[in-house]
């Protein structure tokens, strides 16, 4: 712990920057991602269909897509999250016998942060699958139960993967940690990048961050609540009813993988030529 | 010495002071020994802080069942919270011996008073620790004015009084050490001289292990402190240099205990956020100007 | 590799100006300190630094109103010499600080702000909130820190000084100290030692001091040679806080900004104090000193205090003697901005906000104006030769004494704001003396005999060995106790040759006790235990020159009071009579002066392990001792009768000679 290496690693020589990245990758993108992410989610509340809208917007970008997820959402994910379990290692924690606030936050700020880890690490499994390559899906992911969501049928595949109740608490519990985990090192980020110096500035700023935190927090259980709340069957037809518009205006690619039921007339017509989807199934949606 | 009768509550004070105090201390021989409990009776008396229990427990050396012991070592100084030597960990929280009255402890934890020696250094003996690591980390900072010299060249650069009441407060730090006892990201860095080491070769080995170490909120004041002086600033970049290699201020992890448990209510969090700008700043100058 | 190298003992002002103003020179320190010099007792300090000002000058003041006030403050046993220079060195030395980093408090427009202390009319004394002491030695600690970096300072903290080690000439050359962790006994060579080690208020038991503040430094020099001079004038503070562990100062300061001391005029009076309205208190500083109020000098408060308890009987409380220094007149805010540091102080260990409810004080010992006396050269102008050797030398060659452990600033009674201005003085001015006398002793550090080391090293561990061994049966603790209690009880406010003679017996006794202690640990490692013992032996010949001065001394002079040889009062009413007793007052005291206005000199002697004292002429020769009359009945016509002798005396001494008196004449 305390005694470094004999040489200088490349953590001790660079370890002010790495700490600024570390801290920076938390707020953006990480942060700036899981507020779009929960707001997104919570639009479900409104309805599946601004909910299948929002998701259809996210996966316009086609193949660049999966760029953007592993440059500005896993990669940064990645390495805030295990370089912070390496930090953690090296406080030593002692609320016992100084059980003051802001110690507490110190602590939760912590274990909010393996919690999170943890979840979001099972929760892009469990719903993404971390990736989208064949032999992956079908021998690990899809026989473990996981990779569920399905972007063009996002409610309902959605609703289906929260299944029962282990599963809801534990969305619940991650949510919440994130949401901590967020605004509270907004505020510790004030204190690290000096935006907020004076007592009453960081007091200002204790409130700021309390209420975004209260905010971002009714906003995920909005959105978990609508996960768990939405009919899937109901929600399906929907999005079905939907897709063939979609693909056909243009707004999002045509694929297989990001639907619950891969149609007939796409495995008739492998190049991607689709014709309306049969009436009964899913009404075109033209009036 | 206010006797118990002008006390309002004298006879219940009368009864108190009749007892013997409870005093646990966690006793260690030397370094790298193994630190042990020893319990002593003290006889209650008015108005005593720890350092009077202690200066009894001296004088006693005699455990509470009757073994002869050796007095129990500690450190203290001026006794009026000024010198900064007596820090030892009170009931489980790090503060000043001194200042810690017995009445107070007494009315929280009435059954014993617990000393331990600070958790952070290295024990020399009994409550005595060594702080050295805390004063290299003042001159790893360049906590001092680069004045010329020391002939009479005149008055200082004139500053106002908002400027003195900034610094003065910084400049109250004891360096006693509370800040870095109660910091969960500020860890014991202890090292044993091998055989054969010479002290230069082991004081040379301390200081580079030190210097990997967290700098801690103290220093980071001081930083700030000179930074904030018409001289002293000269030497900002060097300090900012410091304060953002290994063992920087990057290592805070803003539990805020430093500012929380300081004797001095030094602004430590205001200090640390400043530096925390200050390096900023400092590290994408030379970044883009490199 | 530096040409010269110096050991300091004691890290305060005086020890770090002393290092950090050689290393400036290119000597090479070894800084040795019982405790990290950051910690040492001038921290304690809380008032501020005197020296005139732009502001008093054009009010009236300079220099030499700075000196004279010293010295008629300090009843005319400082020497005159040193005194001068160091008033006139004094705004340099706030410069320094000043630059150094010092955040003296400021005025509105950004100009170091001054507030009044006592003994003197003028607002000269410079100050950083209440903690100028601590803020003084961060500064000098700093920079002395700069110094260890550059490789020049080596500091030794946790180290116990034991002896200097002096050459078969008697030259000392080098020191003697023990690693108090490890126990090594270790000789460190040099080109000349400073003693820099404060006062010896632990011979007091409790004091304003730190623990640390044990004399033993200065006793083990005197022990080995050096003289120790006017040991029976210590300082008791009119104004500390007491406490079971230690008497906590608190600082002329809270007079300085407007504190007035009082006492209900019923005794006892049970009202709170703020029921009790003006009309029932007394303010008998302000009663009995119309023109410096509650700003009387230190000795003069202090008796005033005492007098008021012990005599009248009017101590606020019935079984504890205390009385009121109030602030709760003073705003707030102001008292937060300019004294902050002690209202926090009395807050903590007392538990009561004295910005509502007035302090309780009583006095408490505090400084020791004697020390170990030290020489000097004198300038054609009065003042001192800077870089003479023997500055600050005391009659060990090579050895020199700064700052509280030296004798000669003070004189009877210290002026308060004074004591950190000597220490830094004596620290600056006086350093370059050990490089003229390096250089013309001859020799190095390097080329001490081994042999010498050797053996200086041997007779200290066969010291510490005994101990270890001891068979006696004494526990060092309760004998520290004793000579506490008794040194408290007699020399202390006042004096008396009964008690005084008494308490002698008392402590040669203590001392041949505490030559069988018995120590609860006989480890060789951080052994407390047997450093303490040392130290209390080494108390005992201060004690002794502290009371044997006082015994021989059969006179008031300053802190030294003996109510069976005060002057008395005029009581005539008819002027022509009063005039009469005024001269009468004036021959006694010219009477007086001719038999005791004389450096109290102590040398040690082993065999009888006693002091045997002799006395020097002081150096007054550039301001003519005058009679100290603050609050005297009758003062008016003693001041008139004897600035008229002293008109007759100037015209005559112009007649004879052309003022050439010389102080190098007077000190033998």
């Amino acid at each position: 712990m305390a005694e470094p290496s004999p040489q200088d690693s490349f953590y001790w020589r660079h370890e002010f920057a790495i700490r600024r990245l570390h801290s920076l990758a938390g707020l953006v993108p990480l942060g700036a991602y899981m507020v779009v992410h929960l707001l997104t989610n919570a639009s479900l509340l409104d309805s599946v269909e601004s909910f299948q809208g929002a998701v259809y917007r996210i996966h316009s970008l086609g193949l660049a897509l999966p760029v953007i997820e592993w440059g500005f959402i896993f990669l940064p994910l990645l390495f805030h999250g295990l370089l912070g379990v390496w930090l953690i290692k090296n406080g030593r924690s002692n609320t016992s016998h100084y059980p003051y606030v802001n110690n507490r936050r110190y602590k939760w700020q912590r274990w909010t942060g393996v919690i999170a880890l943890v979840f979001l690490l099972v929760h892009v499994f469990h719903l993404h699958g971390w990736f989208h390559f064949h032999i992956w899906l079908d021998v690990v992911a899809h026989p473990l139960g996981m990779a569920n969501f399905r972007p063009y049928n996002a409610a309902s595949s959605l609703a289906r993967a929260m299944g029962s109740w282990p599963w809801w608490v534990f969305y619940l519990i991650g949510v919440l940690a994130c949401v901590y985990h967020l605004a509270n090192g907004l505020w510790t980020a004030g204190i690290t990048w000096g935006l907020w110096i004076s007592a009453a500035a960081q007091e200002r700023a204790t409130k700021i961050c309390t209420a975004f935190g209260i905010g971002l927090a009714l906003v995920g259980m909005a959105a978990w609540w609508a996960s768990i709340s939405i009919d899937p069957e109901a929600a399906e037809a929907i999005e079905n009813r939907m897709y063939p518009a979609a693909v056909q205006s243009g707004a999002v690619p045509l694929s297989v993988e990001k639907r619950t039921q891969p149609d007939v007339t796409m495995q008739d017509h492998p190049l991607g030529a689709v014709d309306p989807a049969p009436a009964a199934d899913a009404p075109v949606a033209t009036p | 010495m206010i006797a118990p009768e002008s006390n309002p509550t004298s006879s219940a004070a009368g009864a108190r002071q009749a007892q013997m105090l409870k005093v646990r201390v966690l006793r260690q021989d030397g370094p790298g020994q193994e630190p042990y409990w020893q319990l002593f009776d003290v006889p209650r008396e008015p108005d005593m802080n720890v350092i009077s229990v202690l200066q009894r427990i001296a004088a006693i050396s005699e455990t509470v069942d009757g073994k002869k012991v050796a007095p129990v070592a500690w450190d203290c100084g001026c006794l009026e919270e000024v010198c900064g030597s007596c820090t030892m960990v009170i009931n489980g929280k790090v503060r000043q011996s001194c200042t810690a009255l017995v009445d107070k402890l007494v009315e929280d934890q009435p059954d014993e008073i617990v000393l331990e020696p600070m958790r952070k250094f290295p024990v020399i003996r009994d409550l005595l620790v060594d702080r050295g690591r805390l004063f290299h980390a003042l001159e790893r900072v360049k906590g001092w004015v680069p004045v010329d010299g020391y002939y009479d060249m005149g008055p200082g650069e004139r500053q106002s009084r908002q400027q003195q009441e900034q610094n003065y407060p910084l400049s109250q730090c004891m360096s006693c050490g509370c800040c870095l006892d109660a910091c969960p990201q500020y860890l014991k860095i202890e090292l044993e001289q091998e055989d054969g080491e010479s002290d230069e070769a082991f004081a040379a080995r301390q200081a580079a292990a030190y210097d990997k170490g967290f700098i801690g909120a103290h220093a980071i004041s001081q930083a700030m402190l000179f930074n904030n002086h018409p001289v002293g600033k000269t030497l900002a970049d060097q300090r900012n240099e410091e304060l953002s290699s290994a063992g920087g201020i990057q290592v805070c992890g803003n539990a805020q205990n430093c500012v929380a448990v300081c004797p001095k209510e030094i602004p430590l969090t205001r200090s640390i956020a400043r530096a925390g700008r200050s390096t900023t700043l400092y590290q994408l100058k030379k970044f883009f100007e490199r | 590799m530096s040409a010269h190298r110096v050991v300091v003992v004691g890290g305060g002002l005086a020890g770090l100006s002393a290092t950090m103003k050689l290393a400036e020179l290119g000597v090479a320190v070894d800084l040795i300190s019982l405790t990290p010099v950051k910690r040492s007792h001038s921290v304690c300090a809380q008032g501020g630094i005197n020296a005139c000002n732009d502001q008093t000058r054009q009010l009236g003041d300079n220099e030499w109103k700075h000196f004279d006030d010293t010295v008629y403050g300090g009843d005319f046993l400082n020497h005159q010499p040193p005194v001068k220079e160091m008033a006139y060195w004094a705004p340099k030395v706030i410069d320094l600080m000043d630059r150094l980093g010092v955040p003296f408090n400021r005025t509105g427009e950004g100009f170091i702000d001054r507030r009044r202390f006592g003994g003197t009319l003028y607002k000269r004394t410079a100050f950083a909130g209440a903690t100028t002491g601590q803020q003084l030695l961060y500064a000098l600690d700093e920079q002395v820190r700069r110094r260890e970096s550059e490789g020049l300072v080596r500091k030794f903290e946790f180290w116990d000084f034991l002896a200097p080690i002096q050459d078969d000439s008697g030259r000392c050359r080098g020191v003697v100290a023990q690693d108090m962790s490890s126990m090594e006994i270790r000789a460190f060579p040099a080109d000349a030692v400073i003693v820099a080690s404060g006062g010896c208020g632990l011979v007091y038991g409790r004091s304003t001091m730190s623990v640390f503040c044990n004399g033993s430094a200065a006793s083990r020099c005197f022990q080995a040679g050096a003289d120790y001079a006017n040991g029976e004038f210590i300082q008791v503070h009119p104004t500390a806080i007491p406490g079971s562990d230690k008497l906590r100062l608190m600082s002329e300061s809270a007079r300085g900004e407007g504190g007035r001391v009082w006492v209900p005029r019923k005794p006892q009076d049970a009202r709170a104090p703020k029921d009790i309205p003006d009309s029932d208190r007394f303010y008998f500083l302000e009663e009995h000193f119309p023109e410096y109020g509650n700003l009387v000098p230190r000795d003069i408060a202090t008796r005033e205090i005492f007098d008021v308890c012990v005599n009248e009987g009017l101590s606020v409380e019935p079984d504890r003697m205390c009385v009121y220094l109030d602030l709760t007149h003073i705003e707030r805010r102001e008292l937060d901005r300019k004294l902050g540091g002690i209202l926090e102080i009395y807050e903590k260990f007392q538990g009561v906000d004295p910005r509502d409810v007035p302090m309780k004080i009583f006095p408490a010992v505090h400084y020791s104006m004697g020390g170990l006396w030290a020489d000097y050269a004198r300038s054609a102008d009065g003042g001192l030769e800077p870089g003479a050797p023997q500055n600050q030398m005391t009659r060990i060659p090579g050895l020199y004494a700064m700052g509280e452990c030296d004798y000669h600033y003070h004189g009877a009674n210290r002026l308060g704001a004074n004591s950190l201005l000597s220490c830094i003085f004596t620290g600056l001015f006086a350093s370059p003396s050990l490089i003229s006398y390096a250089q013309s002793a001859g020799g190095s550090y390097r080329d001490v005999p081994a042999s010498l080391l050797e053996s200086a090293v041997k007779a200290q561990q066969t010291r510490h060995d005994e101990l270890l061994k001891g068979t006696g049966d004494e526990n060092p603790y309760l004998i520290h106790q004793e000579l506490g209690d008794v040194m408290t009880r007699s020399a202390t406010v006042v004096r008396r040759n009964d008690q005084l003679q008494s308490a002698i017996e008392t402590v040669d006794e203590l001392h041949q006790r505490a030559k069988r202690v018995h120590l609860s640990d006989s480890g060789s490692w951080t052994n407390q235990n047997v450093i303490f013992a040392k130290a209390l032996q080494d108390m005992f010949p201060l004690a002794k020159c502290i009371l044997k001065g006082a015994l021989q001394r059969d006179e008031c002079r300053g802190a030294h009071f003996k109510p069976d040889f005060t002057k008395p009062s005029l009581t005539a009413e008819d002027p022509a009579e009063r005039r009469r007793q005024a001269e009468q007052w004036c021959d006694a005291f010219e009477e007086n002066n001719r038999k005791y206005l004389k450096t109290t000199v102590a040398k040690w002697d082993a065999s009888s392990d006693q002091p045997q004292l002799s006395y020097e002429d002081v150096d007054t020769s550039l301001i003519p001792p005058r009679p100290r009359l603050y609050g005297l009945v009758g003062a008016e016509v003693i001041e008139e009768v004897w600035s008229e002798r002293a008109a007759r005396r100037q015209s005559e001494a112009s007649d004879t000679q052309p003022s050439t008196s010389s102080s190098s004449d007077a000190k033998v």
